[in-house]
């Protein structure tokens, strides 16, 4: 029988990698839109 | 009384419905190349011509499966069916992991003037039931499946029951 | 807040429940004390999802270790889909009712979908190469998927494309809604043609044809990614509101002077 855990390991990496960087930019643009909102109102 | 939305809404429906329409007709007139392979009751009565490379899919028959090691490369026999029909097939290679009587194959090849299909590559097709190892022992034993002659028994039949603890 | 609505374009008269929901800000609103609860619950669900999948659910008895790709594969292929339609749902809304923030919805499901179908893409190679012994095989389900992933290339690449937003934003929903009829393909592929792929595991008719200690981390899984896919979208519409609130602001503040 092959080793098939590379394989297993390689889908579950993308899928991580993926979700992370998902979640990770949207937060950052999430935040970065609410703080310029707020200095926009203060202007 | 028709708004612009209204309107808009027919004119969308309308236009959703030549769409469904057309492709439909399209699938349905390109539906036997859209096929990803042939059954061997297809290949029985088409005849494909000697040499013409094409994909044969079906079942690997039960008995069927003969492999003789010429040096360090094995050769493998078998016949690929679907129930009504049988082709018999040559592989020389490595067979992937899945390969087992009664496993859905697909091998790409062609067939030779001895009658017989000689594949160049074989690809496993594998089920869409997933169970452990244990329940899938529980059916072979009460005699309600064996993985050789076909897909397993109705799913709430199997699905919750209890995993076989020991033995 | 009505002024600021006013800025984005929307019909002030309210009426409906259709203009309720649509209401820009209103629904930045009711969304923002939502955002952390659902990102929370969405990475809890998925993390116990995929380490429960990856670890703990047991092997297939045919497949072996490589059944569990199973876990992020079928998930993701679910949310690819599920976006799309909901994507195709907001271009009906956008070209019938002309709804503003059907099309801020249209613009930010894109990227997020796309990014779901690129990981079934990907993770569903992963488990072919094992399994089948080809990473690709043109049958009818992958070649289905595929077309997927392009009309949601094509959708980011349209909506953005015109210097007149409110174009991009008619000609992507059409292309958005002609794609749609992708969709019954994918899902019936498997029934409809001979394919490598394996046929339907879960459907309406025939039950689930997997073992609960299997399905169940397979519906956290789904429910984690559904719910992750959910809040993120709507995080990037928050944001898209308020990027354009600000622009206003600030083109408004160049006026005065």
């Amino acid at each position: 029988m092959m080793n098939n855990w590379p394989f297993i390991n390689g889908a579950y990496g993308v899928t991580v990698i993926f979700l992370i960087a998902a979640a990770g930019l949207t937060l950052a643009r999430y935040r970065r839109a609410m703080a310029r909102l707020k200095q926009a109102e203060e202007l | 009384m028709r708004t612009p939305k209204k309107r808009r809404l027919y004119l969308v429906i309308a236009c959703g419905l030549c769409l469904s329409a057309a492709v439909g007709l399209t699938l349905a007139a390109f539906s036997s190349t859209l096929t990803f392979f042939l059954s061997p009751r297809e290949v029985v009565s088409k005849h494909p011509a000697e040499g013409l490379s094409f994909r044969l899919g079906g079942v690997v028959q039960v008995g069927t499966v003969q492999t003789t090691l010429s040096g360090e490369t094995p050769t493998t026999h078998f016949a690929v069916t679907d129930g009504r029909a049988a082709v018999p097939v040559m592989f020389t290679g490595v067979l992937p992991d899945l390969f087992r009587e009664g496993q859905g194959v697909v091998a790409i090849g062609s067939m030779g003037t001895d009658g017989v299909f000689h594949a160049d590559e074989v690809l496993a097709k594998h089920g869409s039931a997933y169970m452990p190892k244990d329940v899938e022992q529980s059916l072979k034993e009460a005699g309600k499946w064996d993985p050789k002659f076909g897909p397993p028994p109705d799913a709430s039949s199997w699905n919750t029951m209890p995993e076989k603890t020991g033995s | 807040m009505n002024e600021n609505v006013q800025t984005i374009g929307l019909p002030a008269k309210t009426g409906g429940w259709l203009h309720y929901l649509a209401n820009p800000g209103r629904f930045l609103r009711t969304i923002r004390p939502i955002l952390p609860w659902a990102g929370s619950a969405s990475f809890i669900l998925t993390v116990v999802g995929i380490v429960w999948g990856y670890q703990f659910a047991p092997a297939d008895w045919e497949q072996g270790d490589a059944a569990r790709i199973m876990y992020v594969h079928v998930p993701a292929a679910w949310v690819a889909m599920a976006g799309y339609a909901a994507l195709a749902l907001c271009s009906l809304f956008s070209i019938v009712w002309r709804h503003p923030l059907a099309d801020i919805a249209a613009e930010e499901i894109g990227p997020v979908g796309a990014g779901f179908t690129f990981v079934c893409l990907v993770s569903g190679a992963l488990w072919g190469k094992p399994m089948w012994g080809a990473y690709w095989v043109w049958d009818a389900r992958l070649t289905s998927v595929l077309i997927l992933f392009f009309l949601y290339l094509g959708h980011i690449a349209l909506i953005r494309a015109f210097d007149n937003k409110a174009h991009g934003y008619r000609a992507a929903a059409i292309l958005a809604l002609a794609g749609a009829v992708n969709l019954p393909i994918i899902v019936y592929s498997v029934q409809w043609w001979n394919t490598l792929h394996q046929g339907n595991t879960i459907s309406i008719s025939g039950g689930a044809k997997i073992y609960v200690t299997m399905l169940y981390p397979l519906l956290i899984c789904t429910l984690g990614f559904y719910l992750g896919f959910l809040t993120m979208v709507c995080a990037r519409i928050a944001a898209a509101i308020c990027e354009r609130k600000t622009a206003s602001l600030l083109l408004a503040a160049v006026e005065r002077g």
